[in-house]
């Protein structure tokens, strides 16, 4: 038994209790990731709370490191497995950044689209989570049909429902379907009202709303030196994000609103999410307006861009072309980048280091949610034991991008 | 030494040299196919094509050439530079070369790229040569267009049998007549030729001729493309999962450098490939010698053996003890193979083998340790001795040895070998060791020990320092190797 650090005076508590040490997780229920919290109560009161992540560490850097670069699209998708697209996005600017490559104005229209799709499933399934860890299951089920509506969607583009893989170096790796956009536009509203149903019984819920409201308080200035981004940074009033900041894709041509917070509390994270997902909504509608119905979509560079298939099987050129590109791989200049891009949790980086090879020398991410997890015993401390759930909820610590 | 400039950079070069391989020597590649530093420069590819400077004062030499006005849709007469193949042109003082700077020189190549590949099967998923081949290399690096011709490719024959090792395939051909050459000039047989015009021209063998003699195998490796294979390696590997190490021949006591090429997943040795030293091999190697790397695995030793039966390792040290318990240092005699050892300071000459021999036959000695199974002169003399043999082969000696040790062979082991003329040199570790074979100089010395020996040496460090006499093992690489690998 480790010691325990509670100091208690005499005649704080109702009853004279002991000191008692707790693992909440690695696997918990009402956990939201493969996280174990080590807590020293006194009674219900926190008094200590060490969190301890890495239990989801799979040495996913190291395995990116292995292959050549455009093998890696597979691992980002399981970083934040909730937002694939939006890793598969982020490295592929970060590649493109090191390359030298712009891609086609039909796909940064494309990717903008797919990555605030991912974004709404990433802050569906954080809210509709959230709230069934706190008992309320049917606002979960309306959320997470809503999260089926978006995976509908991105399965008819990428053939996959979680993990599409479907970034390339220099493009995407098919054209929008060909109904993408009436799929798209069929879909939004559906989603908004469900979205509407579901925090209709939330936000109108005495109880849910005590157990949110003033729970997990951080300041704007505690939260940015501990390094946090994203809608729980936004929670707090401070109104970055990665988009208006350092715009990249089409984001400084669309109309959009950054949704901040005033306490920086649990439910403040949850209606940022909840106002966020009605801006991507918006992105959404305004970028298909933009999208040219046809029009290339990658890049025409050979050193970078796989060729058509067709032309493989019949002409030595494209042969040549797909046999370099997958036996070994992409040469990438010499060089190393820094590219982010705001990811479901906040800024998600990529920092790339190559060697001129067709593998990458280094390839290391900035999990948002690494930064925000760190700030978790702060937020804990001092609270009752059943403020755990929403708060660690909230923060939508996920495994696979915090581990590394 | 007097230097030209190419591309802007300084480049020495000796007197007649060619502009190729003055850059080639400073580490610079010039784009070709039909040129070898070791052959003669037909100037054929069109592939090394560079722009030269005209002298101060001189009228530049320029061509009238059509070219397409896309805005205007018609074609305008225009000029450009009469480029020169860097293999054909000597180098000259103060000469300003451009290679890559130069436009020109880029569209040169890939047009050059674009016609060797007009009429190339679609072969890349069945050819060996697929991932070193310079039509692959030289395509995304200079190339990068798509096919334009939309006729149906001319079809010449493949899967020609050129002789007992050599396999054609004339559609992959890009005519750039290395292997004519090579015949002709290195090999002093001009068995191959080139018949037809144009797209037709093939490579073939001079009829009532096949393509035989010792040095075959070359013709494949100057290759560039994947129209000439062996026999031996055709469809057995995909190069890209193939690990190289520097090995040297074990054929002969030439010691040629060589790539030992294998695949670690196997543990399996594949081929040889000549490796580039002006000192020992120049760029060949020898039929019988680019096969010797099946003796990795052919003909091993990797059990130990006690009396023709097989033994545990410690077993065999057991047995060794109490053979050699009580017998006099006088009457143990050494025998080291050339296979196993440092040819020139320890191999037997014959005549110290005979008098071994007849050692042996008078009973002055009775036991006898062997490095090596190979000694068939030998053999029958030994039969009544008692014999120890660490061996990473099968031979004669095996047979009427008593103890018999596995040891691994050249392929497993990294070690020193000083060839015929007294060049030593390194030969790496490719393959993990064998069954239960070990480096024989560790069983030397475990033997030693076991049979009450002193002994000095403990390591390998210590080993190659007695035999090197001082030199290390970093002052052996191969003497100014050639520089881009072929």
């Amino acid at each position: 038994m480790e010691p325990v650090y509670a100091e208690l005076e005499e005649g704080e508590l109702e009853l004279p209790a002991e000191p008692m040490h707790l693992n909440m997780g690695p696997s918990h229920p009402a956990m939201h990731g493969t996280v174990r919290i080590v807590l020293d109560l006194s009674g219900e009161t926190i008094v200590r709370a060490d969190v301890q992540v890495g239990y989801l560490h799979r040495g996913f850097e190291k395995m990116c490191e292995r292959g050549t670069w455009a093998q890696v699209f597979p691992y980002v998708d399981r970083l934040n497995y909730v937002s694939p697209m939006l890793n598969n996005i982020g490295y592929a600017l970060a590649v493109e950044k090191l390359c030298g490559l712009a891609v086609p104005e039909r796909c940064q229209w494309y990717r903008t689209i797919l990555g605030e799709l991912a974004r709404l499933s990433d802050h569906l399934t954080c809210n509709g989570a959230m709230a069934m860890e706190l008992g309320a299951f049917t606002p979960f089920l309306w959320l997470v049909k809503a999260r089926e509506m978006v995976w509908d969607i991105l399965e008819e583009e990428t053939g996959a429902r979680l993990t599409h893989s479907f970034g390339r170096i220099g493009g995407m790796a098919n054209p929008p379907s060909a109904d993408f956009k009436g799929l798209c536009r069929a879909t939004l509203p559906k989603i908004l009202g469900l979205v509407e149903e579901g925090e209709k019984m939330l936000l109108k819920n005495r109880i849910f709303i005590d157990r949110l409201e003033n729970v997990g308080r951080i300041s704007g200035a505690d939260a940015t030196a501990l390094g946090w981004t994203g809608p729980c940074l936004r929670s707090t009033g401070v109104a970055y994000d990665v988009r208006k900041a350092h715009p990249y894709l089409k984001y400084d041509e669309v109309d959009f609103d950054i949704p901040v917070g005033t306490k920086g509390d649990t439910l403040d994270r949850f209606l940022v999410r909840l106002g966020e997902i009605r801006q991507s909504i918006r992105i959404i509608n305004q970028a298909l307006e933009r999208m040219a119905d046809d029009g290339p979509i990658s890049c025409d560079d050979p050193r970078f861009v796989l060729p058509e298939k067709d032309g493989v099987y019949t002409t030595i050129e494209a042969t040549i072309q797909h046999f370099k590109l997958i036996m070994e791989g992409a040469k990438v200049p010499k060089g190393e980048v820094y590219s982010y891009t705001e990811g479901g949790n906040g800024e998600l980086g990529y920092y790339l280091v190559s060697d001129g090879t067709g593998t990458p020398y280094r390839v290391r991410i900035r999990p948002p949610c690494f930064q925000i997890t760190g700030g978790l015993s702060k937020l804990l401390e001092g609270r009752m034991l059943s403020d755990i759930v929403p708060t660690f909820g909230a923060l939508n610590m996920i495994g696979g991008e915090c581990d590394h | 030494m007097p230097t030209f400039k190419l591309d802007g950079k300084p480049i020495p070069f000796d007197a007649g040299e060619t502009i190729i391989k003055a850059a080639w020597k400073q580490g610079v590649d010039i784009p070709h196919y039909c040129w070898h530093p070791g052959l003669s420069a037909p100037a054929n590819c069109r592939m090394c094509l560079v722009e030269i400077a005209p002298k101060p004062g001189a009228r530049p030499v320029t061509l009238d050439v059509l070219e397409w006005d896309a805005k205007a849709g018609t074609y305008r007469t225009t000029q450009k530079p009469k480029l020169q193949p860097s293999c054909y042109t000597a180098a000259a003082e103060g000469m300003e070369v451009l290679s890559d700077s130069s436009e020109h020189v880029r569209k040169a190549r890939r047009d050059v790229q674009e016609f060797l590949l007009l009429n190339h099967p679609v072969d890349c998923p069945i050819c060996d040569q697929s991932g070193e081949c310079k039509l692959q290399d030289y395509w995304l690096e200079h190339g990068r267009y798509q096919k334009r011709m939309r006729d149906e490719p001319v079809h010449k024959p493949k899967g020609v049998v050129f002789g007992p090792t050599i396999v054609y395939d004339g559609e992959r051909c890009v005519m750039c007549t290395r292997c004519v050459r090579f015949m002709a000039e290195v090999a002093k047989d001009p068995v191959l030729d080139m018949r037809e015009r144009g797209n037709l021209n093939e490579i073939f063998v001079a009829p009532g001729r096949q393509l035989d003699g010792h040095y075959t195998f070359m013709t494949e490796h100057v290759c560039p493309v994947g129209a000439l294979t062996t026999k031996d390696f055709r469809f057995k590997a995909r190069v890209w999962f193939l690990r190289t190490a520097s090995a040297v021949c074990q054929g002969c006591a030439t010691g040629c450098n060589a790539h030992l090429d294998y695949d670690p997943r196997y543990n399996r040795a594949y081929r040889y490939r000549p490796r580039d030293n002006e000192k020992v091999n120049q760029f060949w190697m020898c039929d019988e010698g680019m096969l010797t790397y099946k003796q990795a695995h052919d003909g091993r030793l990797v059990q130990a053996k006690v009396r023709g039966e097989a033994a545990s390792m410690a077993q065999a040290f057991e047995e060794a003890k109490s053979l050699f318990a009580g017998v006099p240092k006088e009457s143990v005699g050494l025998v080291f193979s050339a296979a196993h050892s440092v040819v020139k300071q320890i191999a037997p000459s014959a005549k110290a083998l005979q008098a071994l021999v007849e050692d042996v036959g008078s009973g002055r000695v009775t036991h006898v340790i062997a490095l090596g199974a190979a000694a068939a002169s030998a053999t029958d003399a030994l039969r009544g001795a008692t014999v120890i043999t660490v061996a990473a082969h099968q031979g004669p000696l095996a047979d009427v040895s008593t103890i018999l040790l596995p040891a691994t062979s050249w392929a497993e082991q990294s070690g020193t070998y000083v060839n015929s003329k007294g060049i030593k040199q390194v030969s790496d570790k490719a393959l993990e060791p064998l069954g239960a074979s070990r480096p024989a100089w560790r069983h030397l010395l475990d033997l030693a020990g076991a049979l009450g020996y002193e002994v000095s040496t403990t390591s390998l460090k210590q080993i190659r320092a007695q035999v090197l006499g001082g030199a290390t093992v970093e002052a052996l690489a191969p003497s100014p190797v050639t520089a881009p690998a072929e």
